[in-house]
């Protein structure tokens, strides 16, 4: 990968690799209800084979591509933790890195949705007085958003900054 | 400390007049001719009767409403059937202004706002007579000073809250906007140029139909300009900055009166504008992002972060630094401003000429604007994070862009198009001077 996005002097910590199992299951999931609306419809209004046949092959072309994309977009998540700061990047094609220093860090969330606690993931969520800080950090580990999320709140305390 | 130092008192008495001025005015008006008759019909009696009533409802609340200090809080008593009381903490004051709006400055009454840190809860206090709302601002701020220096640790040097206030400081004028000054800007203001082009877009297509009736789609168009240009002007008129010791204060208003208050220490970034067509005159306007500004200003109202609407550009500048003291009174057009390079024209065509970007040890620096050429500083100690954003165009081209993230407000530094390296180079050494400046203010 480029000299733009490299690490500060560590390596990037990656996500688990259950966020790519989570999305591709997602993706699969939302073209598999599409295909079955499109099925019936089908049989019902007996649609002709000129129409539901693209129709079709394009939900799948969707599906391969959104694959693709979805394993590339989590090959680009990664974190370093430094002394005083947090360094987050992703996205493949529109990529970002953000600095947050813990001692502008006016809180830490940790969420996980249904399909994420099944398979065991959390996401992170930094906050600081601006809106503008977008710090996300999805699919991590349980534990490693737990263990990330006490130390951010440790760190923040220690270091806090006033505005 | 607990002192109950301050007996609970009332509203002005005249607040309930105040409050439902409109509402004798309407009776007086609907019902003049019968009343000039001696003959009182049932819509008099019934407006009469409601009119009572509201009266009777204002004085009641008036009197159930009270307010003092006590415990480093300020507290609020209101409510006439269920009771309420808030309590404000001093030291989570951000900012206390004073506005008096047209019918409450006809009585010499005044509305005190609070502005408090964590949003959401603010405070408000209307009406007091003028000079009362002023003297209550000068103790809650000189109050949450003290309140701040106790829990910082320090030995104020007022010696605690008992000390008698010291004396009054002289306010310093800083600026004063004539109102020649302030007519001309609005004319020139950059909604005059959109609002030529529409009238001159429609006028022509009118002309080129060969409708002279259709001439009257440009009415409206008239209308909303002269609106929003004569609510600006009400709103600035008379706008004067003035400073005291870690403040400035911004008065304003030709019907409605506003005394803002801008506490240096929360100051988060400066941004001069200069509109295409002030150019000339070598005007600029100052906006100032503040800590803890809700951002909620309803939109019909110009701003309260304008720290000078028009004037010129060294005057601009100079409230600019004065403004910037906590980070050492640095001059943002001292910064070295780089442009972007020669590239950048395949994504931004005519905006690369005007993109440009630099640090310094104090500030770091964007420009930006074709029309209105904008330039945004925020000071180093500031930064709250960064972010480097790269587009699959600007990866072809070898750009990105730096935004440096502030609070909410009107300013945001983001240096558009830099060369991908150099905005690498950028966004690492605003992390190590944010570092150091965060920590020599500690």
């Amino acid at each position: 990968m480029d000299d733009l996005f490299a690490p500060p002097g560590t390596v990037w910590q990656p996500v688990s690799p259950a966020l790519p199992r989570l999305r591709r299951l997602l993706l699969l999931l939302v073209v598999a209800a599409l295909l079955v609306v499109l099925l019936v419809l089908t049989l019902l209004l007996e649609l002709p084979v000129g129409l539901w046949l693209p129709l079709a092959l394009v939900l799948l072309a969707v599906a391969v591509a959104g694959w693709v994309v979805v394993g590339r977009n989590a090959r680009w998540w990664g974190y370093a933790e430094r002394e005083e700061d947090l360094y987050v990047r992703h996205g493949a094609l529109y990529r970002r890195l953000v600095v947050v220093p813990y001692g502008r860090m006016q809180y830490v969330d940790v969420e996980a949705g249904p399909l994420e606690q099944l398979f065991r993931v959390a996401s992170v969520h930094l906050h600081t007085a601006s809106p503008g800080t977008s710090a996300r950090i999805p699919g991590l580990p349980a534990e490693e958003a737990a263990r990330l999320r006490d130390r951010l709140t440790t760190l923040g305390t220690a270091q806090a900054a006033g505005l | 400390m607990t002192t109950a130092d301050r007996p609970p008192r009332r509203l002005s008495p005249l607040t309930p007049l105040v409050r439902g001025f409109i509402v004798p005015v309407a009776v007086l008006f609907s019902t003049w001719d019968d009343l000039l008759r001696g003959d009182v019909g049932p819509v008099a009696l019934v407006l009469l009767g409601l009119l009572l009533a509201g009266a009777v409802y204002g004085t009641a609340s008036w009197l159930r409403t009270s307010y003092w200090i006590e415990a480093d809080e300020l507290r609020v008593d209101t409510g006439v059937v269920s009771r309420q009381s808030r309590r404000i903490r001093v030291d989570r004051i951000q900012g206390v202004d004073v506005s008096q709006p047209f019918m409450a400055r006809m009585f010499g009454l005044a509305e005190l706002k609070l502005d408090v840190a964590g949003g959401g809860a603010e405070g408000s206090l209307a009406y007091l007579t003028l000079a009362d709302a002023e003297e209550l601002r000068e103790t809650l701020l000189r109050r949450r000073d003290v309140a701040r220096k106790d829990e910082a640790g320090e030995a104020g040097e007022g010696g605690g809250p008992d000390a008698p206030p010291p004396a009054p400081e002289r306010e310093e004028l800083l600026a004063r906007l004539d109102p020649r000054t302030l007519v001309l800007s609005l004319v020139l203001a950059p909604d005059t140029v959109v609002f030529l082009l529409v009238a001159v877009a429609v006028g022509t297509t009118v002309a080129l139909m060969g409708s002279v009736g259709g001439m009257a789609t440009v009415v409206p168009i008239v209308i909303g300009w002269a609106l929003t240009q004569s609510r600006r002007l009400s709103a600035f008129h008379r706008f004067t900055v003035t400073a005291l010791p870690g403040r400035l204060h911004v008065r304003r208003g030709l019907f409605t009166l506003d005394s803002a208050t801008i506490t240096l220490a929360r100051v988060q970034g400066v941004a001069v504008s200069e509109p295409l067509l002030w150019r000339p005159f070598g005007w600029a306007r100052l906006d100032v992002s503040l800590a803890g500004d809700s951002g909620s200003h309803d939109d019909d109202r110009p701003a309260s972060t304008t720290v000078l609407p028009v004037g010129p550009r060294p005057l601009v500048l100079a409230l600019a630094r004065r403004l910037l003291v906590e980070a050492g009174s640095p001059d943002p057009d001292a910064v070295v401003l780089r442009p972007v390079p020669a590239r950048a024209r395949w994504v931004a065509p005519v905006r690369h000429r005007f993109l440009a970007a630099g640090a310094d040890e104090h500030l770091v620096v964007a420009r930006d604007g074709w029309t209105t050429r904008r330039t945004q500083a925020v000071p180093h100690a500031r930064v709250q994070s960064l972010r480097l954003h790269q587009g699959p165009w600007q990866r072809r081209l070898g750009l990105a862009d730096v935004h440096v993230d502030s609070p909410p407000g009107p300013v945001h530094v983001v240096a558009r198009h830099r060369d991908a390296a150099e905005a690498r180079r950028l966004l690492d050494a605003e992390t190590v001077a944010a570092r150091t400046a965060r920590v020599a203010q500690a």
